[in-house]
């Protein structure tokens, strides 16, 4: 065993630990934020039945129980995931946050998958160049980067592709998918179009995937070009690169087995918090500029219908996400790192 | 004419206490003045930020509409709706008719208070939390590490959404929902520090003395502590920005008609293909300004980090 399981175990329960108080403070912005409790959980009601929906909203919060016991069975309502019914969508806050996740995942899973490699092999490339022309270039076009604000760039990059006539908007052609019998199973239409054998859809869904995808990455991009420059500087004076170009092992081989090796644990790291970092750039991006759906589809009808149980539903389902992530990296960042275990 | 000598005397003795004063101070300003004289990319920074702030300040004076920029609709504003660019409206009109430029102008001002309001009080609590973490340890400890860990996790943008429901749009929730999150940050990069400082043997010198817990914490660990937590702070300026400008982008933060960048392009995303032009001017005046604090960030953070300093050449 590589990494000691007490390390992951430690790590794991932790997490939880700030889930359950993220669901506690949750809980507590409902309840002593101003106005009344139940009126808000019933998204503001008026006409008839409005008395009716407060009361049934206050029977759900159990509002006339004290206070720790509220607590305690919001914690478990959460966790068994049954937080009531949406009023935009009518539907259970859950079902509906899981079908517009697998959206959201797509677009960030997408861009990191095309950004990481590219922002890595700049900044590397940036190192072996420095003090070049090059070198500046690639460190200034970094820090732009990552101070581009994406809903702006997104706002041209969909201009330009108006008015080069290849407008993209939303997720899928709803009509195409009808006409060849399209079926979603997973919710990843990449996946899903793959595993029905359906190429069309497959290159209508790429594509339409594809420019928010850029456009996420460009905080990641910036980053990692920087990140990575700065560690290859590290890690290329270490005294184990001049051993190994003593020993005439390849250029190559020094640059990506030995010295890049070293920089692997922190980019793993910075990229975990990046990633839900970006996940906020995807959902400002994805529903007010491309229209497709996903979470930022429904941050944006929470707000219209002052869902407050979407609402919720939404932080609690983004803190996981983020928790999530982090725990990933930092273990994965264990099982590669001796010197995390310790 | 002999006191007249001495005076001289003094004065150079007194210029030259003050350069060498200038010279072995530590701390911020020290550092300020460092990357000033070693780095363009500090020069640049600072002139940008210089800029917006000058733009901020004289608002009113620079905007050639200053009602529109407000947010008030002119007069005669049916027969100026969306029109583009021209000598009139430098950077068109939007949707009511109103000067996008004026708004641009006045939306510095707006920008730099949401900054300000953010950073400094994250800051304050961020720094005071981490300390007191770090100086008490034991239980303390433990849940102040906790908090910081609770409120790194949640994004912003959806305390925003919670906020926006409970106490409707204003400059108050945005500010509020980003300080929420915003100071776990100072919290953890303070706790960082101060906890190899607590350990120092001036703390522990202060402690025999029996100098009160909050006064070594004040006078000793803050003060040590702070110079890496203030540049990560001005570092954080352009996020900040940002993160705030994608808030009310979405709705979430200022009321619409506010003279604020995000709002500002959340107008003209619907004519996006008709009238860009609403859209896109704020939009380079956020990157600007967050690329203005950033390089200033970036070349203090050279100055506090000796490794990112250091000359290295390669062996092949």
């Amino acid at each position: 065993m590589p990494v000691s399981l007490n390390y992951i175990v430690k790590r794991l329960f932790w997490s939880i630990l700030v889930l359950v108080g993220v669901v506690v403070f949750s809980y507590l912005v409902i309840i002593f934020s101003p106005g009344d409790p139940a009126t808000k959980w019933a998204g503001n009601p008026r006409g008839v039945n409005a008395t009716l929906a407060i009361e049934a909203a206050r029977r759900e919060l159990g509002l006339d129980k004290p206070l720790h016991i509220q607590v305690f069975d919001f914690i478990i309502k959460v966790f068994t995931g049954n937080l009531g019914t949406s009023i935009a969508y009518k539907q259970p806050v859950f079902t509906i946050l899981y079908s517009n996740l697998a959206a959201t995942l797509e677009l960030l899973f997408c861009s990191y998958v095309i950004i990481l490699p590219i922002g890595i092999f700049l900044g590397v490339y940036s190192a072996l160049h420095r003090d070049e022309l090059i070198d500046d270039l690639l460190q200034t076009f970094g820090t732009v980067m990552a101070n581009t604000p994406a809903f702006w760039l997104a706002a041209i990059v969909f201009l330009l592709l108006v008015s080069s006539g290849h407008p993209v908007y939303g997720r899928i052609d709803t009509r195409l998918a009808l006409e060849t019998g399209f079926q979603p199973i997973t919710g990843f239409y990449l996946l899903d179009s793959l595993l029905q054998g359906n190429i069309i859809i497959f290159i209508d869904v790429l594509i339409k995937l594809i420019p928010p995808a850029l456009i996420v990455g460009v905080y990641p991009l910036g980053l990692s070009i920087r990140l990575s420059r700065a560690l290859m500087a590290e890690s290329l004076t270490e005294d184990f690169v001049r051993a190994a170009v003593a020993w005439g092992v390849r250029k190559r081989r020094i640059i990506w087995r030995y010295a890049f090796r070293a920089s692997i644990p922190p980019l793993v790291q910075v990229s975990g918090l990046a990633f839900a970092y970006s996940l906020i750039d995807a959902m400002v991006v994805e529903y007010a500029v491309f229209g497709r759906e996903g979470l930022g589809r429904l941050l944006v009808d929470a707000l219209n219908y002052s869902d407050f149980k979407l609402a919720i539903g939404l932080l609690i389902v983004v803190t996981v996400f983020y928790l999530v992530i982090n725990t990933l990296a930092d273990v994965i960042q264990a099982l590669i790192d001796p010197r995390v275990r310790l | 004419m002999t006191s007249t000598s001495n005076d001289k005397l003094d004065i150079s003795a007194a210029v030259k206490n003050a350069k060498r004063a200038l010279q072995i101070r530590t701390g911020f300003v020290a550092l300020i003045f460092k990357a000033w004289s070693k780095s363009n990319r500090f020069k640049i920074g600072l002139l940008i930020s210089s800029f917006i702030i000058l733009i901020g300040v004289l608002a009113p004076l620079i905007a050639p509409y200053p009602r529109d920029g407000l947010g008030y609709v002119p007069e005669d504003a049916l027969q100026k709706i969306r029109l583009p660019p021209s000598q009139d409206h430098l950077f068109g009109t939007d949707t009511r008719g109103r000067d996008i430029f004026s708004r641009v102008v006045f939306g510095a001002r707006s920008a730099l208070i949401q900054i300000f309001l953010v950073v400094s009080s994250s800051l304050l609590i961020g720094l005071f939390m981490g300390v007191i973490a770090a100086y008490y340890k034991g239980l303390v400890e433990t849940v102040i590490n906790y908090l910081i860990e609770l409120f790194m996790s949640i994004p912003a943008i959806v305390i925003a959404l919670a906020l926006r429901l409970i106490l409707g749009s204003g400059l108050f929730t945005v500010v509020l929902a980003l300080i929420i999150t915003w100071w776990s940050w100072y919290g953890r990069v303070t706790y960082i520090y101060s906890r190899s400082i607590v350990e120092m043997d001036y703390v522990l010198l202060a402690k025999l003395s029996g100098v009160s817990g909050l006064k070594i914490i004040f006078r000793h660990v803050v003060r040590n502590a702070s110079p890496p937590v203030l540049v990560q702070a001005v570092t954080d300026l352009g996020s900040v920005l940002l993160e705030a400008s994608a808030i009310n982008f979405l709705g979430l933060g200022l009321p619409p008609d506010s003279p604020e960048w995000g709002v500002i392009m959340q107008e003209g995303i619907q004519y996006l293909s008709i009238s860009p032009w609403i859209s896109v001017f704020p939009g380079i005046f956020i990157l600007i300004t967050a690329l203005g604090f950033s390089l200033i960030g970036d070349s203090l953070r050279e100055e506090v980090d000796p490794k990112l300093r250091r000359r290295w050449r390669l062996w092949f």
